[in-house]
């Protein structure tokens, strides 16, 4: 049975991804112990602004990076005789795909191939213009990579570049049309194929792992945010001896571990009808469908595309790409703690690109473990609440509103208040706080004013506080701030109402 | 024993040199202002037309785009504009794009076609005042080595010489409305294994093929893309050489074009070296024992070898080379190559965008439509080809071909390197037999076809400069003489003999100076032995 299991470097959807071609079976007996093994073979999206071998727009990802996806726009614009397949044409490389591949595949610690070389794979099907793709096979352009997600390794058996295929339009549905409409607007646009090895054992793994990639792919600066991401994952159980079932074409991030719970529980539930087969995932069932087992597997007839002169890839050109390597997650995430930023706090911002820019900028000058509280905390909880990016709220402000709190001028309460209009636009922090006279009472005999009326008002908490009741304490503390309109600093009013109540 | 040669004015020289001036010579006149271009291009369409009828070359004529050109290209004259092809008639293998006019690859599976862009290689000619004619004449996709192998709904283009036989191919219609037209022409022809040398030999006009890279393949319909090369027919050397220099150059649209591309005519205009002696003069020349013996008729080994002889007379020095390898498996890697990337290219023709499109049918997935609308496409060949190359390049079955037919492709490689480095040209027949008649070429077996393209695909499959040039003639029976053996019969008609001249990578040039010295020999009667 070893023939039909699961086994590293047996993944992916390239009938076993052996150069020969000739056969699926690993050598050896898999070696896997986990109640379930994952493996996911993703599509992302590059952030070119022209196709993979014509100069046609993406329109996926203009300067902004908020360009139309797919859809929003009229059909069969974006097109040449290149993206159409015109018979004539012939494929010329966007240079700046291959640099981004080469960035990627840096990033997931891969192997870098000498040579640039281009496959046809061949099928037929309507939504691709020349029935064959133009995709990378036995040289891919990475290789043998390993990362580590949540502490845990995965290994990524290839990073390779391909053409996507253009979009089928079904005007009433996949069931209720009586034609189908082909859209050549994506036809053309690149993507780079990550493959990873069976080494997740549950969802939660493998959403961790998408995690890790999307933060990559974004602190690359190679992917469409808005770009949507496409998986095909293998998943197979301890209990039916890892017998691999493949599941295609899983749209979006959260479908994927939607698919796998499923399809790891469907499995569990019937093992004795687990067989290798490939399925499919139905979103709106919620459900994976048998789409064929393995006696009719496609075979894809590779060949190198010789329209595509094999590219030497230079020790000088994946040098430059090291060097354009920016800090990614994991680097982050170590030297934030090393700043003393809280775990938590040093593990969410650095995940976030956005998050870890402004924790940069403000830690140059605020104390960094403050910056990463308010940063992590209260600036994300402000950007979502107003739906925001993160970056639309003004860095500057929110750096000079730190700089105040650090500096004890204003209380933690004006500072979530100035924070949360900042959420709603921009101004002058500084100016409003002086303006407005937000800063921390500090003037000592305002505060006792304050402190004395309180506990003129509060006799019952005052003599609960002096017969050994800590927390009535909290109470007055709370009706001086309430005076103070939050102005004053909790902790010297507690040390005022203290040296009074003890006099 | 010499017979006397076939020109009706009685000179010596082949009858395909009558009557029209070298192309250099015509443009200069042109650029002169000393021609009406307009009145010429009529000429030549009138001409062309009877000829067409007669022959089959074209399988579109533009007569209406010739016109517009004569008179753009009159207008640029009259302003002191100099084109290198100024109003010289230009036809067009079929399998290159020209905007707007139908570009089919000879096959149903076109048709309609007519591209939204001009191939790279037409332009530049266009660019250089040349007057696009028409598109020629091909077996579909260039799958044959007669041009038989047309499409559904194409007419066989017909020997200019014999119209019982075939005119080579697959570029024939290129080959034989050069050699038939008493006006100045060129052609663009296109080889993948052998289908500029064939025809060129088989219709007795130069046909150059250059370096792999040296022409832009943009606007090519592919056959196979690493073999395929477009080049240049001309009644002269000379003549296949200026076209040459117009199409050749880098272009950025084609990934392997090469970056040094270019040939420049010019350097080698003049037939004498500049210190006066012949540019042949101690030019090494490897004659290719292998494809001189058995399988050989004996009146083209003669002729052949009297081209030899003439090179050496000018100064070269002859030496034997042999190229095992290639001769033994030469046929059988080119094949293996050449039908498995073509089944990949012509699968794009499925009648969704272009091309033969059956009605569709609500009863019908995408699948049944694709299949019906290939099948209803293409000619036998073609699926036979489609189907090998298919079969080649599955699981199982493409280490044992596909990757095997590459290794060998380099090993190839690797025995012209090695014979290079010994000699400076290598010269053999372009084809084993005369062109053979349609009765003939039905009765042999697909095996028996391809490996008439003995000599041509090795250049071929390893992207090497060649040239067939006509070296003699053989009296044969009009429409009853074998090509392959025998002769007799009453109606003498003469055919010529080509010799194929290889070089080593981007030396065109030597190809051009050697080819030069090549003047074809009186005719011979077929089955004497010399």
């Amino acid at each position: 049975m070893s023939a039909q299991s699961h086994s590293p470097g047996d993944h992916g959807g390239h009938g076993g991804s052996s150069v020969s071609g000739g056969s699926d079976g690993p050598p050896g007996k898999p070696a896997f112990t986990t109640p379930i093994v994952i493996g996911l073979e993703i599509h992302a999206e590059l952030k070119t602004k022209t196709k993979l071998f014509c100069r046609c727009p993406t329109g996926s990802a203009t300067a902004d990076g908020k360009g139309a996806v797919d859809g929003s726009e009229s059909p069969n614009t974006r097109t040449c005789p290149i993206c159409l397949g015109m018979p004539g044409s012939k494929p010329v490389l966007n240079k700046l795909a291959l640099q981004h591949g080469l960035l990627l595949s840096l990033a997931c610690n891969c192997e870098i191939a000498p040579t640039l070389v281009f496959s046809r794979k061949s099928y037929f099907y309507p939504d691709l213009a020349k029935n064959y793709q133009i995709t990378q096979y036995e040289l891919p352009l990475g290789s043998d990579g390993k990362v580590v997600v949540g502490g845990k390794p995965v290994g990524i058996t290839r990073v390779h570049l391909e053409e996507d295929p253009a979009s089928l339009v079904h005007p009433s549905g996949v069931g209720g049309s009586r034609f189908v409409l082909i859209d050549y607007n994506r036809s053309g646009n690149p993507l780079a194929e990550i493959v990873s090895a069976p080494d997740m054992a549950s969802p939660a793994e493998a959403r961790d792992f998408l995690n890790w990639l999307l933060t990559t792919l974004d602190y690359l600066g190679i992917f469409a945010k808005d770009a949507i991401i496409k998986a095909d994952a293998n998943v197979s159980i301890k209990e039916s001896g890892y017998t691999r079932v493949e599941i295609k074409n899983i749209t979006g991030f959260k479908e994927i571990e939607r698919a796998l719970a499923y399809e790891a529980e469907r499995q569990r539930k019937d093992v004795d009808g687990v067989v290798q087969e490939t399925r499919s995932w139905d979103a709106l069932a919620g459900v994976t469908r048998s789409m064929r087992t393995k006696e009719t597997e496609q075979d894809y007839g590779y060949i190198i595309d010789t329209d595509l002169v094999p590219i030497a890839i230079t020790t000088e050109m994946i040098q430059q790409a090291r060097e354009l390597l920016p800090e990614l997650a994991d680097a982050k995430e170590q030297r934030y703690l090393a700043l003393g930023v809280g775990e938590t706090d040093a593990r969410v911002i650095s995940q976030d690109k956005e998050l870890a820019r402004v924790f940069e900028l403000a830690a140059a000058k605020v104390e960094p473990v403050l910056v990463g509280k308010w940063v992590r905390r209260e600036l994300a909880r402000v950007a979502n609440y107003n739906s925001l990016c993160v970056g639309d709220i003004d860095t500057t402000q929110f750096i000079a509103l730190l700089e105040l709190l650090s500096e004890r001028k204003v209380t933690e309460t004006t500072a979530q208040r100035l924070l949360e209009e900042l959420g709603a636009g921009s101004f002058d922090v500084r100016g409003r706080v002086a303006a407005d006279g937000l800063g921390v009472v500090a003037d000592a005999g305002a505060l006792e004013g304050m402190c004395k009326e309180a506990i003129a008002e509060a006799p019952q908490a005052v003599s609960e506080y002096r017969a050994g009741e800590e927390k009535a304490l909290n109470f007055i503390i709370g009706i001086v701030m309430r005076k103070s309109k939050g102005k004053a600093e909790p902790k010297l009013v507690k040390e005022h109402l203290h040296a009074l109540l003890s006099a | 024993m010499v017979r006397a040669g076939p020109d009706k004015e009685g000179s010596s020289e082949a009858p395909v040199q009558r009557g029209a001036l070298p192309v250099a010579a015509f443009v200069a006149q042109v650029n002169a202002c000393a021609v009406d271009v307009v009145a010429h291009t009529e000429q030549a369409l009138t001409e062309l037309a009877a000829l067409d009828e007669q022959h089959h070359f074209f399988t579109v004529m533009t007569p209406e785009l010739a016109r517009a050109q004569a008179q753009a290209v009159t207008a640029k004259i009259a302003q002191g504009w100099k084109g290198r092809l100024a109003g010289v008639p230009l036809s067009v293998k079929d399998c290159l794009c020209v905007e707007g006019v139908l570009s089919q690859a000879g096959s149903k599976a076109l048709e309609g076609y007519a591209p939204v862009f001009s191939a790279t290689a037409v332009q530049r000619c266009i660019d250089e005042g040349a007057i696009i004619v028409g598109k020629t004449s091909q077996d579909e996709f260039g799958f044959g080595s007669f041009s038989t192998n047309v499409g559904i709904g194409f007419a066989v283009p017909t020997n200019p010489h014999d119209p019982s036989r075939a005119c080579g191919g697959s570029s024939g219609g290129s080959a034989g409305v050069t050699a038939l037209t008493r006006l100045p022409h060129l052609s663009i022809a296109e080889s993948t294994g052998g289908s500029i040398a064939s025809p060129a030999s088989f219709c007795g006009v130069a046909g150059l093929c250059p370096t792999y890279g040296q022409v832009s393949r943009y606007g090519l319909l592919d056959y196979a893309n690493s073999l395929d090369k477009i080049g240049s027919m001309g009644k002269s050397v000379d003549d296949a050489a200026l076209l040459l220099s117009v199409m050749a150059g880098h272009d950025t649209k084609d990934s392997t074009s090469l970056p040094d591309a270019g040939f420049d005519y010019s350097a080698i205009a003049s037939t004498r070296a500049a210190d006066g002696l012949s540019p042949v003069e101690g030019l090494r020349i490897g004659v290719l024992a292998d494809f001189f013996g058995e399988g050989v008729l004996p009146e083209v080994r003669e002729h052949v070898q009297r081209a030899a002889q003439q090179l050496a007379d000018a100064g070269a020095r002859l030496k034997s080379v042999s190229l095992p390898l290639t001769a033994k498996q030469g046929v059988g890697a080119y094949y293996m190559t050449a039908v498995t990337e073509a089944s990949t290219n012509l699968a794009k023709y499925c009648g969704i965008r272009y091309g033969h499109a059956p009605a569709l049918s609500v009863d019908e997935d995408f699948n049944a439509s694709f299949t019906r609308a290939r099948s209803e496409s293409f000619g036998t060949e073609a699926k036979r080809r489609i189907m090998l190359g298919t079969f080649a390049r599955m699981a199982g079955y493409r280490d044992a071909y596909y990757i095997r037919a590459a290794k060998v492709r380099t090993l190839i490689l690797r025995e012209y390197e090695e014979a290079f480095s010994k000699v400076d040209v290598l010269l053999c027949p372009t084809m084993p037999v005369l062109p053979p008649r349609f009765d003939e070429i039905a009765k042999l077996t697909p095996l028996q076809n391809y490996l008439m393209d003995i000599m041509t695909v090795g250049p071929n499959l390893a992207g090497l400069p060649h040239l067939s040039v006509p070296c003699g003639w053989v009296a044969a029976d009009a429409g009853r003489g074998s090509a392959v053996g025998g002769a007799g019969g009453s109606d003498t008609v003469f055919l010529p003999v080509g010799c194929m001249l290889i070089s080593p990578h981007k030396r065109e040039d030597v190809l051009v100076q050697a080819g030069r010295i090549i003047r074809p020999a009186p005719a011979l009667a077929k089955g004497d032995e010399s």
